[in-house]
């Protein structure tokens, strides 16, 4: 749950890009790192292998401004996608204020989209969490790639009950990036209100 | 259920960073990190003779990550927790304790100063900090966010993110 520094007059929010491996997370918060300017975001940080696969998250801390006198920051969050690594994405869910899932387009991804969401689920009903109590923002990304998923399959696959918003994404070129984090740190800050 | 969060202001922080501010004159380390075990800031204070700290906010998430991992570790051995972490290079150390359930100390600190110093003095600082942090403990619900608020958050949301 979102952190109240009253001596700092900070409050801080944690997002979380889930999504199976390869759907986009770190190039989503790249476009994001490339395009806020410097005094409105901190260091990037990435743990990931030699060859940029995330093995355990990246990191990147957004300064929105100051609302009411209180500067409000939002720490956004990849995952590892890749099944094996669960045990880390695991912990990186611990005290999440709001998820964008990052789905796959690709034809071949369908699966993959589809296991992904029961393992988020699933993690964070570890910490007894249900989804539908969590600000959750679906995003379709990679639409550019040939004989991309129609929209309706892969929301049919992630949230049968079209319970979530989805956007179309081309996180490589930016599209639909913005909507995206909007649309989460939004639903976010109505549940703080919501909850109050 | 959502995690219970700690709101530390007021006298509470006051007596944190003294706790904070004694420990690095007492240790001579460095800089010390009170943070949550979701990676952010509570108080924090550096030793008037140290220069600037890196990022706290990159150190804070690493640490708390670093944390988690080495918790995890743990029960995957059948321990119920391995209680401190300790890192230690050729000029720089540091030192991770937990404080209660919800929060974590840290101390870097120069290797020229004794590790058994470092952690007499962090772990007193941990029983000091623990109370303090306990009694910090807020419902979320009842952090005072409002309307007022979220609605000048989300115009800065647009100005920020403008396409």
């Amino acid at each position: 749950m979102s952190t109240i520094n009253f001596a700092a007059r900070e409050i801080n929010f944690k997002i979380v890009y889930y999504g199976p491996g390869m759907s986009g997370k770190t190039t989503n918060l790249k476009w994001v790192f490339q395009q806020v300017p410097p005094n409105r975001k901190g260091e990037m940080i990435s743990l990931a292998t030699e060859d940029e696969r995330t093995l355990f998250f990246d990191f990147l801390p957004v300064d929105l401004g100051e609302v009411k006198g209180f500067k409000t920051r939002f720490h956004l969050y990849t995952v590892p996608g890749q099944v094996f690594y669960n045990a880390s994405r695991k912990l990186i869910l611990r005290g999440v204020d709001g998820v964008v899932f990052v789905a796959d387009s690709a034809p071949n991804r369908l699966r993959a989209n589809a296991e992904s969401m029961r393992n988020l689920r699933e993690n964070l009903n570890e910490y007894g969490i249900k989804t539908e109590e969590i600000p959750l923002i679906l995003q379709a990304n990679k639409r550019d790639v040939q004989d991309a998923l129609p929209m309706e399959m892969i929301q049919a696959v992630i949230d049968p009950e079209s319970r979530y918003t989805i956007h179309e994404a081309i996180a490589t070129n930016g599209t639909g990036v913005f909507e995206t984090l909007k649309a989460v740190s939004r639903s976010v800050l109505s549940r703080v209100v919501a909850a109050g | 259920m959502v995690e219970p969060a700690i709101a530390l202001f007021g006298a509470a922080y006051e007596k944190s960073v003294t706790v904070l501010d004694d420990l690095l004159r007492e240790s001579g380390a460095r800089y010390a990190l009170l943070l949550d075990r979701k990676g952010f800031v509570l108080a924090h204070k550096e030793a008037l003779w140290a220069p600037r700290p890196p990022s706290l906010d990159s150190l804070a998430t690493l640490v708390a990550g670093n944390a988690a991992a080495t918790q995890a570790l743990a029960k995957m051995l059948g321990e119920p927790r391995f209680n401190e972490l300790l890192h230690q290079g050729t000029t720089h150390g540091m030192y991770a304790e937990e404080v209660g359930e919800l929060a974590l100390l840290v101390v870097i600190f120069d290797t020229s100063v004794p590790v058994g110093r470092i952690k007499l003095y962090g772990k007193r600082a941990v029983s000091a900090l623990e109370t303090l942090t306990k009694d910090a403990v807020v419902n979320p619900a009842k952090m005072g966010i409002d309307t007022e608020y979220r609605d000048g958050a989300s115009a800065l949301l647009d100005e920020l993110f403008r396409n």
